[in-house]
């Protein structure tokens, strides 16, 4: 394994120090006291994946540190909580090697699964979050079908397929003349801007990565003049003043980074600000019934090129965007269709109205994703987005919606264990857990279903008598052997292995695997039988009772024969089945 | 926000995505009425978003299976029934003839319909895939996540299948059980064999319909090596292609020469290569290319070697173009060539030994004649093998450049065959031969040359003598013919003699040439001696008018072959007699001595009058001239130093008084042999008879009587004296025994010296790498007989170099 020497990172050390106090490089971790930072910082310590959750949502920065220089990567790290550096990465947590943070992070991973998955995000491999995006905007730029181009620019002898949304959003020049003149359909550049200058701009208006010293490659100096003033003029009259300055300038990888990432929110938030602006602002509300009478234009003043049509759950009233073609081929199924030689890729008078099988507030969702790579919704819609997501092909999209709902499901009740030990549960759970798992199957998220199970171990005392739980596991066999020919019942194997992880926390120890064998068999035939007649309602005396009603020595004897009881229930449940796991 | 959020519930997802409100039969009415569409080209009209919805929510439903089965079975219908009606219709009696081979149809009615039958099946195929395509579009949603989970294969996958099974392998019709497939290849078939008749086909049609069957596989795996291309199409090509290949090749070799079939060979590589990229696949071009070259190549190239036409009516005739045919052809199927090589080979072996042969006829050819003209005889016979030789040289040498690409490993064999025949035992000469050839050249052949055309004719030499083994015996030659030519002055000019060892230099080595350039070095120092012996004798007080002048060679012993110089050889140098000058000459002598002895005190100058020249001024008495008058007429004789000194003795004889032969002899002390040359020189040879002989006969004998010739006429003031026997010749046999034994004498010095420095090196040797070493030491100077080797051992043994290792087939050295 490749480590860096204690001297090599002081180095690095002093003169990342010194880059930045020279302000040449921005701070990749700034010290942050805030109490939304230290209470983010608390939760990745105890493994509060709900809190965390929360808490990015309302924009704390991810890769700030405290008072003591811990970044919450490297406290989750250390205090080994998977799913939350799971969260963390995802949300984009650096972990680079041959940093000082990076480094620590690696070296107090608790466990080799967390080194692992810290390793596996190495900004080498892993992207800058907005990097789906950005790549996708790029690729409109050479992507022959399907067309989606609505303007030409042509400067000397090349021309350009451009899409007006994007120069609107990007350049306040294009975002004025455009509103002046929408139907504009071509442009011509005066002939003093070489084509290179030009296309150099487009790429950087489209995101690409952009390096001058690519582009002049292979120039005569007289050349490279003329394109380096081209870029000048073509940055200063579409007025994006920071042009010129982000490509000339290639130094370390990790300033080049930083620059590249502000770009990458720079642009995000001009898309983001125009999504809002004119998708959102100029959505149509009307009744079910007169929907079919709408008709758009394919001049219209945000230049969309097709319609999306989502109904209220009650089916009264249909809310109608003018959308994108070019965004929407971030989702495959909208890029198949507009491939397909069907209705709604034929150019017709007025524009295609799509219909999607969601409500309104659900494909606002999605079209923000779509456009700007958001997405904080709420719990109330996730299972919905889940599907939408799955029924459209945004497999990302899809990922979020599984976190959002693996995070935040827990409801108040925290996930950290330790504040929970008995299994007790609200009254009202914020999720309906059997919802959840079929979610998870029907749209395969197989995270989903180790969150259900996991959910449903902490909480077995709950369900393993409910009939609907007898039906879940029942399906999960049966997705089993339609799958492959095994025995085993996924569910079941997952809801063992989280009971076992929720006793033995306590249990490691003090030997309990020892204490478990010396159990005789015939004891855990008596305690089987037990629990055919158990009963959970006289579970409300004060003294320490176990689950069949017993009163226990203490705690830990409770928790032992509770243990004991719980998988007792589980084989007996499996052979009522007649299932063999 | 967050707080907002706190405590949001998961609402029920919505609208039937979980209910059971899905009417499935009703559902695939719609979809399946859509396919319709879609096959009948009307798809522009249908919505995506509508039956993509439809197929989604049977999926959602966990009714994928029965979709699934639906659409299969649908697309199978479809293709039974209408699909194949269509291919049906296409099934002309004409076609179907074709397959029973049943005759009576017109090679062009079979073209036009077999078009009609591809073009039809392209156009079904084509439609097939677009519609499916279509079709997958719509149901990617089960694919994915349907198909996936059950591992089926994707709908579009599965669509392919159906095409294989209900069209190409389904029946021609109900009685006729031979499937469509088949007939496909046939046709194909078919109309490859029009395209190598002659005829045009339409490439491309046949093309889409080989693209279908590259697209499509014998097995549900789609393993790659179960192409329907390859595993139908593709085999049964070949087969029908190595029949064709086969006849075709049988009835050429019979019709036509090698030339032809070589040509016509090669055109069906070519062809068989376009096909592969115009109208099959370039995957099939190797194994085509195989198939032909083994029937038309492999399998014939014996016999199209060995054909009447074959390898050696090329090379006698030069037909370049043809051997570079069928060199190409060997080549595509053995990187050996050994057909060609061997036939190359022996055809050159056999004309080298012709040019041996003729050779030796040549030079026995005149045996009857004179024995002077017998060995110009001889020397033209040389000069003519090495021409020959060179011809032959030059002929090949084209042959490889033009015919074989300049290829490697016949420039070899052609090597191996010159070395072949130039060392053959039974050809002995050749070393002789080539030194000779150089020496003709020397003396008259260059004259009148430009340098570069000199430089062609060394180059020509060298080339030769690469062949030559035995380069010792050159060596022997050459010193010879050189030494004669030196102190003849025979040779043309000295530069080009210098550029013909540097040449050799160069080809063989220092050692080579170290004793030839030795050679020049006392030439050289001889000319510097003459000039100061004459300076120094121009010091020595006044000018004798009678004073001879001398112009010196002085030679050192070891370096020029003393056999040459002194007649009989070195060993007898000491009891040589020595000849008795005259008092003149006799006193030059002296002077020279002195003088050189001043020079270099210690050496010892051996003279060697047999190979001296004088020239003598002669005055012979009045005769009448044509005009009546008297005069006296003088003469400059140049005569050997023999001569010179027989002349002398004339001098102080008064007129018409004789010597006898012994008396001359007595006098002069001159060899018997030398003596009865210069005597028949003076006195027979008619144009140089100034010697008068009684009785006159051509032979001296002993007491014959020899007068001063005072009648003598000659036309030229200046007359040169040739001596019989002077210049180089083919040896005689006796004289060719004679060199071969002192160069075995030689080489057996050199192998004693090889095991000495051999065994110096490595104290003790096994005898089989012994011998080894030694064989590739001497392997430079020339290949020693292995029997000669084994008697220098015994010999070194018996001077005790060496001794044998008790009990082990080796030696040791003795210090």
């Amino acid at each position: 394994m490749d480590v860096k020497r204690k001297h090599e990172i002081e180095a690095a050390l002093a003169s990342e120090a010194q880059a930045v106090s020279s302000g040449r490089l921005k701070e990749d971790s700034p010290l942050d006291t805030s109490v939304a930072f230290l209470d983010f910082c608390e939760a990745c310590r105890r493994g509060d994946l709900k809190a965390a959750q929360e808490l990015l949502q309302a924009g704390v920065n991810v890769n700030a540190r405290d008072q003591h220089d811990y970044t919450p990567l490297i406290l989750a790290s250390l205090c080994g909580h998977y799913e939350v550096i799971q969260l963390l990465l995802e949300n984009g947590a650096l972990c680079e090697r041959d940093t000082f943070q990076g480094e620590r992070a690696l070296y107090n991973a608790l466990n080799d699964r967390i080194r692992n998955l810290l390793l596996s995000y190495d900004y080498a491999k892993s992207t800058n979050p907005l990097q789906p995006l950005a790549a996708h905007v790029s690729s409109l730029l050479t992507r022959p079908e399907p067309k989606t181009a609505d303007i030409t620019i042509t400067a000397y002898d090349q021309s350009f397929r451009l899409h007006k949304f994007l120069l609107a959003a990007r350049s306040p020049y294009f975002a004025k003349k455009l509103a002046e003149a929408p139907n504009t359909a071509s442009w011509k550049l005066p002939h003093a801007i070489p084509a290179e200058a030009l296309r150099v701009a487009l790429q950087y208006l489209y995101f690409s990565e952009v390096s001058l010293r690519n582009v002049l490659h292979g120039l005569s100096d007289d050349e490279e003049l003329v394109v380096l003033n081209g870029v000048d003029k073509i940055g200063r009259q579409l007025e994006m003043e920071r042009m010129f300055e982000d490509i000339t300038e290639v130094s370390d990888r990790r300033l080049l980074r930083q620059k590249r990432a502000e770009e990458l929110v720079r642009g995000r938030d001009q898309l983001e600000l125009w999504f809002r602006d004119n998708v959102l602002k100029n959505k149509m509300i009307v009744d079910t019934d007169q929907v079919d009478g709408i008709r758009w234009d394919r001049d219209n003043s945000i230049f969309a090129d097709v319609l999306l049509r989502a109904d209220d759950d009650d089916g009264a009233k249909s809310t109608i965007y003018g959308v994108h073609k070019a965004m929407l081929l971030r989702s495959e199924y909208f890029l198949t269709m507009f491939n397909s030689p069907f209705r709604e890729a034929q150019d017709a008078r007025y524009l295609h109205v799509v219909n999607l099988d969601c409500t309104p507030q659900v494909l606002e969702t999605i079209l923000t994703f779509i456009y700007t790579e958001r997405s904080d919704f709420g719990l109330d819609i996730a299972v919905d987005v889940l599907f939408a997501a799955d029924q459209l092909f945004i497999e990302k999209l899809k990922q979020r919606a599984a976190l959002i709902i693996s995070s935040l499901g827990n409801g108040s009740t925290s996930t950290v264990e330790a504040e929970n030990p008995r299994g007790e549960t609200d009254a009202e759970e914020a999720i309906d857990v059997y919802e959840i798992i079929r979610a998870g199957w029907d749209t395969r998220v197989q995270r989903l279903e180790e969150f259900c199970a996991r959910y449903i171990a902490y909480r077995l005392e709950h369900y393993i008598d409910e009939a609907e739980f007898a039906e879940l596991v029942q399906e999960s066999a049966k997705r089993v052997t339609a799958r492959q020919e095994t025995d085993t019942v996924e569910l079941i194997d997952d809801i063992r292995w989280y009971l076992s992880e929720r006793f033995r926390l306590r249990f490691e120890d003090t030997h309990f695997d020892e204490m478990m064998d010396e159990n005789p068999k015939a004891d855990r035939e008596a305690l089987a039988d037990a629990v055919k007649d158990l009963d959970i309602s006289d579970k409300t005396a004060g003294a320490v009772r176990t689950l069949d009603g017993e009163i226990a020595g203490d705690e830990f004897a409770q928790d032992a024969i509770n243990y004991q009881i719980l998988l007792g229930k589980i084989d007996a449940l499996l052979e009522n089945l007649g299932l063999d796991a | 926000m967050i707080a907002g959020r706190g405590r949001q519930r998961i609402r029920p997802p919505r609208r039937g995505l979980h209910g059971d409100d899905l009417d499935f039969d009703s559902t695939w009415v719609s979809i399946e009425a859509a396919f319709r569409e879609i096959h009948t080209k009307n798809a522009s009209r249908l919505s995506y978003e509508e039956l993509y919805r439809h197929a989604y929510r049977i999926v959602l439903k966990k009714r994928g299976d029965e979709l699934y089965k639906n659409v299969y079975e649908f697309e199978k219908n479809w293709l039974a029934s209408e699909v194949r009606g269509s291919i049906d219709q296409l099934l002309s009696p004409n076609l179907l003839a074709n397959v029973q081979n049943v005759g009576g149809t017109t090679a062009n009615e079979r073209r036009v319909s077999g078009e009609k039958f591809l073009k039809g099946l392209k156009q079904a195929w084509g439609d097939h895939q677009v519609c499916m395509s279509m079709l997958a579009d719509v149901l990617m949603y089960m694919d994915r996540v349907y198909c996936q989970d059950h591992r089926r294969p994707s709908i579009y996958t599965a669509a392919m299948f159906l095409f294989r099974n209900e069209i190409l392998q389904s029946n021609i019709s109900e009685t006729d059980e031979r499937d469509v497939l088949g007939l496909l290849n046939h046709v194909i078939l078919e109309q490859i064999q029009m395209e190598r008749d002659g005829d045009i086909i339409d490439k491309h049609l046949i093309k889409s319909c080989v693209h279908m069957l590259d697209g499509l596989h014998a097995d549900d795996l789609e393993s790659d090596d179960q192409r329907l291309y390859n595993v139908s199409f593709e085999r049964e090509y070949l087969d029908t292609s190595r029949i064709f290949y086969r006849t075709e090749a049988e009835a050429l070799l019979r019709d036509s020469d090698a030339g032809a079939y070589c040509g016509h060979a090669r055109s069906r590589i070519h062809e068989e290569e376009d096909r592969c990229r115009s109208t099959l696949l370039d995957s099939t071009t190797k194994k085509i290319q195989n198939v032909v070259e083994a029937e038309l190549i492999q399998n014939r190239i014996h016999e199209l070697v060995e054909m009447e036409s074959g390898v050696r009516f090329m090379i006698d005739n030069d037909r370049r173009v043809e051997l570079n045919l069928i060199y190409d052809l060997n080549a595509r199927v053995d990187e050996n060539k050994s057909e060609v090589t061997r036939a190359i080979q022996r055809r050159l072996v056999e004309m080298g030994t012709a040019i041996n042969s003729d050779a030796i006829a040549a030079s026995q050819a005149t045996s009857t004649s004179a024995q002077e003209k017998n060995l110009n005889q001889q020397t033209v016979a040389a000069i003519k093998w090495v021409e020959d030789v060179l011809v032959l040289k030059d002929k090949f040498d084209r042959i490889w450049r033009e015919s074989f690409n300049s290829d490697n490993l016949l420039q070899t064999a052609i090597t191996r065959s010159f070395a072949d025949f130039i060392n053959s035992p039974t050809f002995p000469r050749s070393s002789e031969y080539i030194s000779l050839f150089i020496d003709e050249n020397m003396k008259k052949g260059i004259k009148g040359k430009t340098e570069a055309e000199i430089d062609l004719v060394l180059e020509k030499a060298i080339t030769l003598l690469r062949y030559v083994q035995d380069k010792d015996l050159f060596e022997r030659y050459y010193k010879k013919h050189l030494c004669r030519r030196l102190l003849m002055n025979k040779s043309i000019s000295n530069e080009v003699e210098k550029q013909m060892i540097s040449k050799m230099k160069i080809e063989l080595g220092n050692n080579f040439t170290a004793k030839l350039e030795a050679m020049f070095k006392d030439m050289a120092i001889s000319e510097e001696l003459t000039s100061g012996y004459k300076r120094y004798v121009e010091g020595l007080g006044d000018r004798d008018p009678k004073r001879i002048e001398l112009s010196i060679n002085v030679l050192t012993s070891l370096t020029w072959p003393m056999e040459t110089i002194g007649g009989t050889g070195e060993d007898d140098a000491s009891k040589r007699p020595q000849c008795n000058f005259p008092a003149s000459v006799e006193k030059i002598k002296r002077g020279f001595e002195l003088y050189y002895n001043e020079k270099h005190s210690g050496r010892t100058l051996t003279w060697l009058p047999n190979m001296g020249t004088a020239d003598v001024k002669a005055v012979f008495p009045r005769v009448p001239q044509k005009d009546g008058s008297l005069k006296e007429r003088r003469h400059e004789l140049n005569v050997s130093t023999y001569a010179m000194v027989i002349l002398l003795l004339f001098n102080e004889l008064p007129v018409e008084q004789s010597l006898s032969f012994n008396e001359i002899q007595a006098q002069t002390n001159i060899p018997h042999n030398d003596l009865v040359r210069n005597l028949q020189s003076l006195a027979v040879a008619p144009k140089t008879r100034i010697l008068r002989k009684e009785p006159m006969s051509k032979d001296v004998k002993p007491d014959d009587q020899f007068f001063f010739n005072e009648g003598f006429k000659g036309n030229f003031v200046k007359i040169k004296v040739g001596v019989v026997s002077n210049g180089n010749k083919v040896e005689s046999d006796r004289e060719r025994r004679e060199t071969e034994k002192k160069n075995d004498d030689s080489r057996n010095f050199c192998i004693e010296a090889a095991v000495v420095r051999i065994m110096k090196q490595r104290k003790e040797l096994s005898h089989q790498n012994l011998m080894t070493e030694t064989l590739s030491q001497l392997a430079a100077q020339f290949k020693p007989d292995v029997h000669m080797i084994k008697k220098r051992l015994e010999s070194l043994i018996e001077r005790e170099y060496l001794e044998r290792v008790e009990g082990a087939e080796s030696y040791r050295y003795l210090a």
